[in-house]
């Protein structure tokens, strides 16, 4: 195996190393279960109507929270993700922007006219009218 | 490259037709460009260009590029002619047809796994579209569903064991595994093992080689036919040409150590898809089971490894992408018409349309493997690649299973010529029948005149 | 360059939690009927290959493994758009995204 060396090596300093982030996660861990049953004991308990009511902000609630809400919604959504990840490609090639000099423009320009390209299918085929 | 930067722009063109009302325009766009596609694709015969280091267009890359143009060329003509005024989406449906090609022609030129992962996923993703063009069909969107989590799964299975090729050989270039396969004899290596068992069931789930067959039935029945016979062709031969890129270009060291695990995946799959099809009453379902036996013959050809793969390859991609075509065509009339699938659909079909019922009877004949079709010549190069490497039992196995497929390939057409049906005449449009008495004609002169076609690459 | 210091973690680690990830994945695909759920699972799968991908990138010290993530993403996206676009197309006709509900296709 070609990693054999290198795990071998390392393994024998590194389980030292963790032990900061052992304590961190005891402590963590500790915080949150020490305040939950802290107020838990130290609360006083009352269960009236109004106070298990959701707030909002003192307004009645209406209702049920899980309805389904429109489709366009989701439409606008999905193309958003879409062109939205397109931008990871700028990262490299605005970090190498110099190196790569005019190809890297032209090659970027015609990524982006395919981009612009399946947009203006979409707005042409009307997906992004809102009624 | 030309051949990618035609298909994407036709597709483009087609897309934007459909939004500025330019429905006629879309046919001879598309087909224009296919023609120039495949010119292009011709043109790089015997040059092996290179391009960026990612795709070569050798000529195993330029002879699929070809198959999967015809069968896309055929596929477009008949979906204008079955659907061109009866669904609003036509000119999205050959967008999309134009995009998927696009992936295919990446499937079988890549020599980098980046390529590889980008193909398939082109194709794919067209094919989820496709497979789920009828909205309202409860059967087309299950269908649809099935393939897109059973793709995307596969997918995932494909990616974890093209990270873990990386992570041993600090390459994606197909040439750089094979040259550090070679150098550290490291075929047993736990990394490579990994990566090469997790990138076969990947590639094997696409071309629907058992046991990862499963979705393959449901996703052809309830695709639309012609989608059905889409893929049946353009998908699964460029899903099997990758295979058989990856494993020669970038496996070759490795291919003796897998050899028996491809032996027993093409005889499960063999026996799978035959025995199977013998139950079925849909034909659309038995030819989905023919078409995974089909992927058993030619893992056979791939697990042989010796200079006539190739050829062997193509010839059976050819003889079974012609029969398929013709096969899928002919159902898909006949379901447009009665609304059923099945096989009394074909009762009497020799009286209404003796063309459909001939090219079909000749479709399954070269599908079942017997002279003088292209068929049987495919089978024989398959079976004599095997035979010249010593594997005997997996041939004999495999003309067993030829003729146990007999029996479900002669239902129909002993139903189209025996039985008594509808005889009201079926019209078809004068290209359709030309395409049809094309096709048939080419698989029977394929067959009788086997010659070079088999030592072409 | 990819800094040195991501090496001093034995690369076993980085391979043995992409693969309980995957596997993870994996298991979600197998045994969930929601179909919106296995299709995170799907993406959990993608994800652990692009943390595998990403940590033999460094180890190499070769950016080829994150450009491939890159292109995971991407690809990653268009299939979520594709495949939202199929699982609302269902649920505008079955009013379920269940796929044990999805038992017309049979043999």
């Amino acid at each position: 195996m070609i990693f054999m060396e290198v795990s071998s090596a390392a393994a024998n300093t590194t389980v030292a190393n963790y032990l900061p982030i052992v304590i961190q996660f005891i402590f963590a861990a500790g915080f949150v279960g020490t305040t939950m049953v802290a107020t838990h004991l130290l609360g006083p308990k009352l269960q009236t109507k109004k106070k298990l009511q959701a707030f909002e902000s003192g307004i009645k609630s209406v209702g049920n929270a899980r309805q389904p809400f429109a489709v366009k919604y989701f439409l606008t959504a999905i193309l958003f993700v879409l062109f939205d990840v397109e931008v990871i490609f700028l990262y490299p090639w605005a970090v190498n922007f110099m190196e790569l000099g005019w190809q890297g423009v032209i090659t970027m320009g015609l990524f982006m006219g395919l981009l612009l390209a399946g947009f203006v299918y979409i707005v042409k085929s009307g997906a992004l009218d809102w009624e | 490259m030309m051949v990618l930067i035609i298909l994407t722009a036709a597709g483009i063109l087609a897309m934007f037709a459909s939004v500025f009302n330019g429905r006629s325009v879309v046919l001879p766009v598309s087909l224009s460009g296919l023609f120039a596609a495949g010119y292009f694709a011709l043109l790089e015969w015997n040059t092996n260009t290179t391009y960026f280091e990612a795709m070569r267009m050798d000529n195993f890359a330029i002879a699929f590029t070809v198959v999967c143009l015809f069968a896309a060329f055929v596929f477009l003509l008949l979906y204008h002619y079955m659907h061109y005024s009866s669904d609003v989406h036509y000119a999205e449906v050959i967008s999309i047809i134009l995009f998927s090609l696009a992936g295919v022609v990446v499937m079988v030129s890549f020599t980098s796994m980046l390529m590889l992962f980008l193909g398939i996923e082109i194709l794919s993703l067209s094919l989820y579209i496709l497979a789920g063009l009828k909205k309202k069909d409860l059967l087309s969107n299950e269908a649809s569903l099935k393939y897109l989590l059973m793709g995307a799964f596969a997918t995932g299975f494909l990616l974890f064991g093209i990270a873990m090729l990386y992570g041993a050989t600090g390459s994606f270039m197909l040439s750089d595994i094979a040259y550090y396969l070679g150098l550290h004899k490291a075929v047993a290596e736990p990394f490579i093992v990994t990566g090469i068992i997790m990138l076969m069931i990947g590639l094997l789930f696409k071309v629907a080689a058992a046991p990862f067959h499963f979705w393959t039935p449901d996703v052809y029945q309830g695709a639309p036919t012609l989608v059905t016979g889409y893929m049946a062709t353009v998908g699964k031969v460029a899903a099997f040409a990758a295979l058989v890129r990856v494993f020669q270009l970038g496996f070759s060291p490795a291919l003796e150590t897998y050899q028996f695990l491809f032996a027993a995946v093409a005889v499960t799959t063999m026996f799978i898809g035959n025995i199977t099809a013998l139950y079925q009453k849909s034909v659309k379902r038995m030819l989905a089971y023919s078409s995974i036996s089909h992927a058993g013959y030619m893992l056979i050809a791939l697990m042989a490894a010796n200079e006539v793969t190739n050829g062997a390859v193509l010839f059976y991609s050819i003889a079974y992408t012609l029969a398929s075509l013709l096969a899928f065509a002919v159902v898909a009339i006949l379901q447009q018409k009665s609304g059923s699938d099945e096989v009394s659909v074909f009762n009497g079909l020799s009286k209404s349309s003796p063309l459909m019922s001939i090219t079909f009877a000749v479709a399954m004949l070269s599908l079942a493997g017997i002279p003088p079709t292209a068929g049987f010549f495919a089978k024989f190069y398959v079976f004599s690649a095997a035979i010249s490497d010593g594997w005997v039992w997996i041939t004999v196995l495999a003309i067993i299973n030829s003729f146990i497929s007999v029996y479900y390939y002669f239902a129909p057409v002993i139903a189209s010529y025996m039985k008594k049906g509808n005889e009201e005449g079926i019209v078809l449009a004068t290209p359709v029948k030309v395409l049809l008495a094309i096709i048939a004609l080419l698989t029977l002169l394929i067959g009788l005149l086997p010659g070079s076609l088999s030592y072409l690459i | 360059m990819i800094p040195q210091i991501f090496q001093t973690v034995p690369i076993e680690h980085f391979v043995y939690l992409s693969a309980v990830l995957f596997v993870i994945g994996v298991v979600g695909v197998l045994t969930r009927s929601n179909a919106i759920i296995i299709f995170m699972s799907v993406e959990l799968m993608l994800n652990a290959v692009n943390l595998l991908l990403v940590s033999f990138s460094s180890y190499h010290q070769d950016p080829a493994g994150q450009i491939f993530v890159f292109f995971i993403m991407a690809v990653a996206a268009a299939e979520v758009a594709v495949g939202l676009a199929i699982i609302t197309m269902i649920y505008r006709n079955t009013h379920s995204v269940d796929i044990n509900d999805m038992s017309r296709l049979k043999g």
